[in-house]
C-alpha cells in the first residue's frame, strides 16, 4: 500500500509558493440556491446565493478528489463530553486563511493565495466579496483591526502580539496595501508562520471589525458602550471585547465567524445547534454552496456515555470520547443496529502510553537516580511491549519507543527500536552499574539512601488502557527488580503535582504530533514546555523567560534547546531535517518519555446514510484538527436529510 | 397405659397433686441463657441457613488458596476475556466424570472479541488434590496444593477471565478475604467508640454528655461521600495494599460509631435509674464495674443484634469506596476493585462475567441480614 500521507516537501526558497493554487479560478459557476435559506431569500432577509459568495470562491471538485457530488440539507448529530468543547465546530470546521489538504500540503483556504520570499515576505491575498457570516464584507480592514486596535492594544492584549510573530525578539511590519492584501515582513526568516495559521487551535489573525468596533473603546460612541459594559456586568471595556470576541472558543452566536457552520444558540445548554453559514467561501464543482449539511446538534454528555450512545446508534459522526477500548462494543452495535459502521483510523500521537520519569522531582535521590539515562534505558528495556499489544490492543498497534511515526519522513527504524525490546538482562546489568546493585529481601533494589526502589507512577485515571498496561508493567519490572506502584488521579491534581516536582514520574500520551514535517517546529523536543511531563520546571523556565522553574541542566537537554533555537534560524529544509533527526535521535538514546505502543486504531462511527467520510483517515490533533483536514463541509447525507 | 374396654386409655400412675403445674416451664425458666437463645434461633430457618453460611464463608477465607486455581494477580496472556467455562461430565454419551475441551484462542477480527474454539474430540478430566502456584494456609505456611486444577496447560477459568488474562473465580475468592474481614474489623472499631463513648455520655451525663453529644452531630453533619474521599486520599500511594485495606476498615469504623453510642446513650440514661443500679452504686461499686457488670449485660442482645446488621452496611461501604477507585486499589483484590474494573458497556455488553462479584456480595449481604434479624428476634428469650 503507498502511503496516503507522504508529504511533498516544501521548497521554501521559492519566490511564490501557491500563489493562485487550482480551485479559485473560476466564478463562471452557475450557483444553485441553498434550499436551507430559500424562505429568507424569499423574505428579503438575505441576499440571493450568487451574491453571498465571494467572487472568487474555493471550488471543490469532488470527483477529482474521489469523492461524490452530494445534496444538500440534513442535520448531523455528535457528542462533546464539556460545555466548552462547542469550540470543536471550530476545529472539525477547519476553515483556516491556509490549512492542510489530506496529504498535508499547506493550501490556501480563506485566502485566495499566498505569496511567500524567503519565509520573511508573506503577503497573503483575500478574495474579493468574501463576507463574513453575518454579511459584513471581510477585508485587510479585519487584519488592520486585529493588528492595530487588539493585538497592540494595551488593554485588550497585555501580554502584546502572540508569540508566534516575533522573531528575534522584534515584531513584523504589517501593512494594508489595498482591501485584500495585507503583507507581514520580519527582517529574519519565519518559518513557522503559515503552519500555525494551520493548527487546529489557530490564533486568528483577523477579527470581524465591524461588529466588534461597536465595543471598543476607541471607536464606539461612550454612551451606547457604556451601556453594553453595565448590561454584559463587565468590569471594563476591554473584558466585555474580549468575553465577546472569541473566535475559538464559539461560544459568542452574535459574533460572525467565517467557519462553515455558525453557532445558532437556542438557550438550549445540552444539545448546541449549529446551522449552516449563508456566506461561506466553498462551493462544489455544481454549483452548490458548501458545506451540504444543514446544521449540526452537538449534544454534551457524560464521558462514560459517548460509546453507551454510539453503540445505540444516536450519532451520526463520532471520534472524539471513543477509545480503542470501544472497539468491541462498537462493533457489536454495528451488527445489531445496522445503521452505523465503525471505521478505524490511525492516530497521529506518537505513543499511546509513555512514562515519563520527573527529571524535576523534588526528592534529591530519586532525581539524581531519574537522571541516570542508564536507568531509564533499563527501565524501558524492562517493558515487554509484545505482551502489551496483545493484552490490550489485539495486537493492531506497533510496540516501540517514543518516536515520530513512519508517515514522517524523519522516521527511523532504528529509533523506534531503541531500547525497546526486552531485555532482562541487560536492564539489570545496567541498573547494577548504576549504583543500583543492593537488593532488599523481597528482591526489590535499594536506592543509594537505603529505600526500596518503589517507583510512584500517576496517572490521570481515566483510561483503563493505562491501570491494565501499567499492570502489566508492574509485573514486567518485578524481573528488574523495580517495584511499580500505580496512584491513579485526577487529570488537573496529576498536571499540579507533576509541575510542582511532587510526582515521580507521570504518564501521559506521547507527543500530539507524531507526524512532524521538516518545517513543523521541534519546540516540543526541546525542554521548552512544561507541559512535557519529564522536564516541568525546565520548561517553566522557558516558557516563562527565567522567572519561575529551572534552567535545563543537563549537556543532552542543553543540546536539545540549542537545536531547536537552531532551528528557527535555518534557512534551508535540508537543514531542519539534520535538526529534526539528531533531536529524534537525542531522545532515542535518552528515552525522557518511556514509550509502549504507538498507532492504535481509533474507532470512528460514521452512520451508514453519510458520504464522504474517508474508509481510512489519519486522526491527528495537530496537523490535523481530528475531522478538519478530512473536510466535513464535504460530509452529506445520502438521502439529503 | 391400660386401655378400657370402652377403647380410652387412662394412665396408671397415681395422681399427685404436689406436682407443679409448671414444672416443664420451670425447666425452661431454668435453663441457661444461651439454651434458650439457641432454641428459638432455631426456629427462624432463614436466619440458621444463612448463619451457618456464614461461618462457611468466614471458615473457608484463611484456605481460599486451595479453593481457587490461581493467585488473584496471575495473569494468563493468551487467555483475555475468556467465557466461563463449560465443566462437562458426558463426552460422546458416556460419563468421563468432570473433564472440559481444550480450546484455542483465535481473534474474530468483525467483532474484535476473542472466540475459543473448542476441541470436542478430546475430552481432558479435571485434576483434584494437585499442584499449581503457591499459596499461603491462614497467610503463614505456604502450600502448592489446590482443589481442581487444568488437566493442561491451558488454564481452567470457572468463571471467565478479565481483560489480562486473570481468574475471575479465583479473584472473587481472594477478594472475599478483605472484603469480608473489613466490615469485621469496621465493627469493632466502630463498637468499642460508641459503646465506650455512649456509655460514658450516659452513665456521667452534665459536661461529658454535651461534648460527646456535639462531636456525634458534628460527624453525623458531615456528608460521607466528601469525607471518604478526603481520608483516602490521604492514605500515602506507596502503602501496601494490607496497611490501606487496614486504614479503610478503621476509617469506615470512625464514621459509623454515632448512632452506636446513641443507642447506648439513650439506653443507659433510663438504665442508670433502676434499683439494682443504685444498690450497685450503695454498695461502692466503681463506674467501671457498674456499666460492664450491671449496665452493658441488659441490652447486649441488642448489641449483637445491631452488630450483626452494620457489617454488610460496612460490606456495602468497603465496595462502594473501591467501586469509585477511592478504596482499595490494584494489586489488591476485592469485589469492589474487582467491579470497579467491570464499569463500562463492553462488560456489560460483551463480557457480563465481569459483573459476577455483584452476586456474592448480594448474597452476603442477604445472609447477614436475615442471619441479624433472626438473631434479633432469639435474643430476648423471656419475651414470646
Amino acid at each position: 500500500m503507498s502511503n496516503p500521507f507522504r508529504q511533498t516537501r516544501r521548497v521554501a526558497t521559492a519566490a511564490l509558493l501557491f500563489a493562485l493554487s487550482a480551485g479559485t479560478a473560476m466564478a463562471q459557476i452557475a450557483m444553485k440556491p441553498v434550499p436551507y435559506w430559500a424562505d429568507d431569500v424569499a423574505a428579503g432577509k438575505l441576499p440571493p446565493v450568487d451574491q453571498r459568495i465571494p467572487e472568487h470562491p474555493l471550488v471543490v471538485d469532488m470527483a477529482q478528489k474521489g469523492r461524490t457530488t452530494g445534496a444538500q440539507g440534513g442535520t448531523l448529530h455528535t457528542m462533546v463530553t464539556r460545555d466548552k468543547d462547542i469550540r470543536q465546530m471550530v476545529v472539525y470546521g477547519y476553515a483556516r486563511l491556509v490549512g492542510y489538504d489530506e496529504q498535508y500540503n499547506l493550501v490556501p483556504d480563506i485566502l485566495e493565495s499566498v505569496e511567500n520570499i524567503d519565509d520573511t515576505v508573506i503577503t497573503l491575498h483575500l478574495r474579493p466579496g468574501h463576507k463574513w457570516s453575518n454579511g459584513d464584507p471581510f477585508t485587510s480592514e479585519d487584519f488592520r483591526y486585529w493588528w492595530e486596535d487588539v493585538a497592540n492594544n494595551e488593554e485588550l492584549s497585555p501580554s502584546g502580539p502572540p508569540d508566534f510573530l516575533i522573531v528575534n525578539d522584534k515584531l513584523p511590519a504589517v501593512t494594508f496595501p489595498d482591501e485584500t492584501t495585507v503583507v507581514f515582513e520580519w527582517d529574519a526568516p519565519n518559518p513557522d508562520f503559515l503552519q500555525t495559521l494551520a493548527l487546529a487551535s489557530p490564533p486568528f489573525i483577523y477579527r470581524p471589525a465591524k461588529f466588534l468596533k461597536q465595543y471598543h473603546a476607541k471607536y464606539a460612541e461612550d454612551g451606547s458602550l457604556q451601556s453594553a459594559i453595565v448590561n454584559a456586568k463587565a468590569s471594563s471595556w476591554a473584558a466585555l471585547h474580549n468575553k465577546l470576541d472569541n473566535m475559538y472558543k464559539f461560544d459568542n452566536p452574535e459574533l460572525p465567524t467565517l467557519q462553515p457552520w455558525v453557532n445558532a444558540d437556542t438557550g438550549n445548554k445540552i444539545r448546541h445547534r449549529f446551522v449552516r453559514n449563508p456566506y461561506y467561501h466553498r462551493i462544489d464543482s455544481t454549483g452548490q454552496q458548501l458545506p451540504y449539511i444543514d446544521a449540526v446538534e452537538m449534544e454534551i454528555v457524560a464521558g462514560g456515555l459517548v460509546a453507551a450512545k454510539s453503540y445505540a446508534g444516536e450519532v451520526d459522526l463520532q471520534g472524539r470520547g471513543l477509545d480503542f477500548a470501544d472497539i468491541p462494543v462498537l462493533k457489536k452495535g454495528e451488527k445489531e443496529n445496522g445503521t452505523f459502521k465503525v471505521l478505524l483510523w490511525p492516530t497521529g500521537v506518537a505513543s499511546q502510553l509513555a512514562i515519563y520519569p520527573n527529571l524535576n522531582v523534588d526528592d534529591p535521590v530519586w532525581r539524581e537516580v531519574l537522571r541516570k539515562a542508564d536507568v531509564r534505558r533499563a527501565l524501558s528495556l524492562g517493558i515487554d511491549r509484545p505482551g502489551l499489544n496483545k493484552a490490550l490492543f489485539f495486537n493492531l498497534a506497533v510496540p516501540g519507543a517514543m518516536t515520530v511515526l513512519p508517515e514522517s519522513p524523519m522516521f527511523q527504524e532504528k529509533f523506534r527500536e531503541s531500547y525497546a525490546v526486552r531485555d532482562v538482562e541487560k536492564a539489570n546489568a545496567l541498573l547494577d552499574a548504576a549504583g543500583l546493585d543492593k537488593k532488599g529481601a523481597d528482591g526489590i533494589r535499594l536506592l543509594p539512601d537505603g529505600r526500596p526502589m518503589e517507583i510512584v507512577i500517576e496517572t490521570a485515571g481515566e483510561r483503563q488502557e493505562e491501570e491494565n498496561a501499567l499492570q502489566i508493567i508492574t509485573d514486567n519490572w518485578k524481573d528488574i527488580g523495580v517495584k511499580l506502584v500505580m496512584r491513579p488521579l485526577d487529570r488537573d491534581i496529576l498536571r499540579n503535582r507533576v509541575y510542582a516536582g511532587t510526582s515521580m514520574a507521570s504518564t501521559w500520551y506521547g507527543w500530539d504530533n507524531g507526524l512532524p514535517q521538516p518545517f513543523t517546529s521541534p519546540s516540543y523536543l526541546a525542554p521548552m514546555q512544561q507541559d512535557f511531563q519529564a522536564w516541568p520546571k525546565w520548561g517553566q523556565y522557558y516558557q516563562t523567560g527565567g522567572t519561575a522553574g529551572e534552567a535545563p541542566d543537563m549537556p543532552e537537554a542543553i543540546r536539545l534547546m540549542e537545536l531547536a533555537d537552531a532551528w528557527e534560524k535555518a534557512t534551508s529544509d535540508e537543514e531542519r531535517f539534520q535538526i529534526w533527526t539528531e533531536m529524534l535521535a537525542i531522545h532515542a538514546d535518552q528515552l525522557y518519555g518511556i514509550g509502549t505502543v504507538n498507532e492504535a486504531p481509533q474507532p470512528i462511527v460514521v452512520s451508514n446514510r453519510l458520504r464522504n467520510v474517508p474508509e481510512r483517515g489519519m486522526w491527528a490533533w495537530d496537523p490535523g484538527a481530528h475531522f478538519g483536514v478530512h473536510r466535513m463541509d464535504e460530509f452529506y447525507f445520502a438521502d439529503g436529510e | 397405659m391400660t386401655q378400657l374396654p370402652d377403647g380410652r386409655y387412662v394412665d396408671d400412675a397415681p395422681f399427685d397433686a404436689d406436682a407443679g403445674l409448671t414444672a416443664p416451664e420451670r425447666a425452661d425458666l431454668d435453663a441457661p441463657s444461651a439454651v434458650l437463645i439457641w432454641r428459638k434461633f432455631r426456629k427462624h430457618k432463614l436466619g440458621l441457613i444463612s448463619g451457618a453460611f456464614l461461618v462457611l464463608c468466614y471458615l473457608l477465607l484463611p484456605v481460599a488458596g486451595f479453593f481457587a486455581p490461581y493467585t488473584p494477580n496471575d495473569r494468563h496472556p493468551d487467555h483475555q476475556f475468556k467465557p466461563p467455562e463449560n465443566i462437562r461430565l458426558f463426552h460422546d454419551g458416556s460419563f468421563v466424570g468432570p473433564f472440559i475441551y481444550p480450546v484455542e484462542e483465535v481473534l474474530d477480527t468483525e467483532t474484535f472479541t476473542y472466540k475459543y474454539v473448542p476441541d470436542t474430540s478430546n475430552p481432558l478430566p479435571l485434576k483434584f488434590l494437585c499442584l499449581g502456584d503457591q499459596w499461603h494456609f491462614f497467610g503463614l505456611v505456604p502450600s502448592n496444593r489446590h482443589l481442581f486444577c487444568s488437566p493442561t496447560a491451558d488454564p481452567i477459568f470457572l468463571w471467565g477471565s478479565d481483560q489480562l488474562g486473570r481468574d475471575v473465580f479465583s479473584r472473587i475468592l481472594y477478594g472475599a478475604q478483605l472484603s469480608l474481614t473489613v466490615g469485621l474489623i469496621g465493627i469493632a472499631v466502630s463498637f468499642t467508640l460508641g459503646i465506650s463513648l455512649g456509655a460514658m455520655a450516659g452513665y456521667f451525663g452534665g459536661r461529658l454528655d454535651w461534648i460527646i453529644q456535639r462531636v456525634i452531630e458534628i460527624l453525623r453533619s458531615l456528608p460521607e461521600l466528601p469525607l471518604w474521599l478526603a481520608l483516602s486520599a490521604a492514605v500515602p500511594s506507596n502503602w501496601g495494599p494490607v496497611a490501606v485495606f487496614f486504614i479503610i476498615s478503621i476509617i469506615l469504623g470512625i464514621l459509623d460509631w454515632p448512632g452506636m453510642a446513641r443507642a447506648v446513650r439513650a439506653k443507659f440514661l433510663s438504665l442508670r435509674e433502676e434499683e439494682f443500679v443504685r444498690a450497685a452504686e450503695m454498695m461502692g461499686a466503681a463506674p467501671n464495674r457498674v456499666i460492664r457488670k450491671h449496665l452493658l449485660p441488659n441490652f447486649s442482645s441488642h448489641l449483637i443484634a445491631s452488630a450483626t446488621l452494620s457489617i454488610p452496611s460496612m460490606i456495602l461501604g468497603e465496595t462502594a469506596l473501591s467501586f469509585l477507585g477511592l478504596g482499595l486499589r490494584a494489586p489488591a483484590v476485592s469485589w469492589g476493585v474487582m467491579l470497579n474494573d467491570a464499569q463500562n458497556l463492553a462488560s456489560i455488553e460483551i463480557y457480563p462475567w465481569l459483573a459476577i462479584p455483584m452476586i456474592p456480595i448480594i448474597v452476603i449481604v442477604l445472609a447477614f441480614n436475615f442471619f441479624g434479624d433472626g438473631l434479633r428476634d432469639s435474643l430476648d428469650p423471656y419475651e414470646s
